[in-house]
């Protein structure tokens, strides 16, 4: 029921968004319009979130994220930002993670005073379909949360996120065992995370942030009866070899990423972000880890 | 800082010639040059009205020299809305959300540096320069101005860049104006980084929008 709940809930809020961009981008012509295209590489070297070195399975993506939207003031300090999104992940090995992705997201941002030194506000919500070359992993990604940020002053700022996800796959596998469900994509958890960026330079932005994460994630495994014990749902999962089997468990996953962004230009920037994440069962299974890297070119409009 | 004055010859009005170099001894653009009359003798202003306008999201020009008593426009020349302020002490104003011209321009008549942003748009920066004097000038991108048709007399004259390490008065020099003899300035000024908003997000981020 509750899955139920979420799944109409979060798929009717990304269509009231699609739809309000659509509506305000013919009804308001002094909104502003906004682009911003992301295209690079992203290397992951435990993309099957292996506890096991046998498990442990690295890739390589090539990754495109399009954002494209208006942005429209409600008053002198809120505005409604509405974007649909495009995104567009190409593993160069384990092929069935490939997946494109399209959605809508809603940002309401209120602004605490005048100037970049004033607090603000950003409340986002947004849902994204993912369509995968392995199928049974096609499904929705929701996001909602919310972000305070300030700037400390011209080089120094901060900001604190809480964030709920959930990712509901389309359908559901027959059970590896009768007691169990064939829906291990089927994920969701609270995230808290808080971020510190520097202006190193004038054209040169560091950015250090940790992400702590409570709630359900999807391993991939070989065979092993024993690891269905820790878990609710599993099925078969052939996209890093065959005899493969997803299940999903609960965790904390925690994340600590630095990023380096250099602007280029006005609108142009490129970025290396490094990220370290490590999950933590929360029953007795252990912990896995995962390093993460990417390089990317932006262009903002 | 470093200032160096050479006296010229020349049969021409009074003026000063005025050179910037930044620290790497290029032309430093957007310099504003200042002479100021040790006499204190200025002649009268009437209504003037001048302007800096939002272009692609940015201030235009970025740095603007006024004399003290001008009104100043600030068009939006974009098709979306911009919210124009400054706190700074010689002018605090606000324009809220606004498209097209404001219909009342903004009166400056306190000499100083009156520091502009958006509220909408962080990284939008400009800088108006309120001078005590009509005599002054922007350096151009060759980093040189000239003040022209300055009566004879003895003027303090100074420079500022908004980037600028130190204060503006420590580039205060003195010069003797005569009708025949143009005087050239130049300053080398050592320049802070501008640290401003980035327009592009951080991966991963939404933005401002």
């Amino acid at each position: 029921m509750t899955r139920l709940w979420t799944r109409l809930t979060l798929k009717h809020l990304s269509t009231c968004c699609l739809y309000c961009a659509l509506t305000l981008s013919t009804s308001h012509a002094r909104s502003e319009w906004g682009f911003d295209a992301t295209g690079g590489f992203a290397y992951d070297d435990n993309l099957s979130n292996g506890f096991e070195a046998d498990d442990r399975k690295a890739d390589t993506a090539a990754v495109v994220d399009l954002s494209a939207g208006l942005y429209e003031p409600l008053g002198a300090s809120t505005a409604l930002g509405l974007s649909l999104l495009a995104r567009s992940d190409a593993y160069f090995r384990y092929t069935g993670l490939s997946n494109v992705g399209l959605g809508a997201r809603a940002q309401l941002r209120a602004k605490f005073g005048l100037g970049p030194k004033a607090p603000w506000l950003a409340i986002v919500a947004q849902g994204v379909y993912h369509s995968y070359q392995y199928k049974y992993q096609d499904g929705w990604q929701y996001e909602a949360g919310a972000t305070l940020g300030m700037q400390l002053n011209e080089r120094w700022s901060l900001r604190g996120t809480i964030r709920y996800d959930a990712y509901v796959a389309d359908q559901t596998q027959p059970p590896l065992i009768p007691t169990m469900v064939g829906s291990p994509y089927d994920v969701y958890g609270w995230n808290f995370g808080a971020q510190t960026t520097f202006l190193a330079t004038a054209a040169d932005r560091l950015s250090l942030s940790y992400t702590w994460r409570t709630g359900t994630v999807t391993s991939v495994t070989q065979p092993d009866e024993e690891i269905l014990e820790y878990s609710d749902r599993a099925a078969p999962d052939p996209v890093f070899g065959s005899g493969g089997i997803a299940y999903r468990i609960n965790a904390n996953t925690q994340t600590i990423s630095l990023a380096w962004s250099h602007t280029l230009g006005r609108r142009t920037a490129i970025n290396l972000v490094y990220a370290y994440r490590r999950s933590q069962a929360e029953s007795d299974l252990g912990q896995y880890y995962a390093n993460l890297i990417s390089v990317t070119f932006t262009y903002s409009y | 800082m470093l200032a160096c004055l050479v006296s010229a010859t020349g049969a021409q009005a009074a003026k000063v010639s005025a050179m910037v170099f930044g620290a790497d001894a290029k032309p430093l653009p957007n310099a504003v040059v200042v002479a100021v009359p040790e006499d204190s003798r200025l002649p009268p202003m009437g209504k003037t009205v001048e302007v800096v306008d939002q272009v692609d999201k940015e201030f235009v020009p970025y740095v603007k020299p006024v004399r003290a008593g001008s009104y100043v426009q600030f068009p939006n020349k974009d098709n979306i809305r911009h919210h124009v302020y400054s706190f700074s002490p010689a002018k605090s104003f606000e324009l809220p959300l606004y498209k097209g011209t404001p219909s009342q321009p903004v009166l400056f008549d306190k000499p100083g540096i009156v520091k502009l942003g958006c509220n909408i748009h962080d990284w939008m920066i400009g800088y108006l320069y309120v001078a005590e004097t009509p005599y002054f000038g922007k350096t151009a991108a060759d980093g040189r101005v000239d003040l022209d048709d300055l009566p004879p007399g003895r003027y303090q004259v100074r420079v500022w860049h908004p980037r600028m390490e130190g204060s503006e008065d420590a580039t205060l020099t003195r010069v003797e104006l005569e009708e025949a003899a143009p005087v050239i300035v130049e300053w080398t000024l050592k320049l802070n980084p501008e640290y401003r908003p980035q327009r592009t997000p951080l991966p991963g981020e939404p933005g401002y929008r």
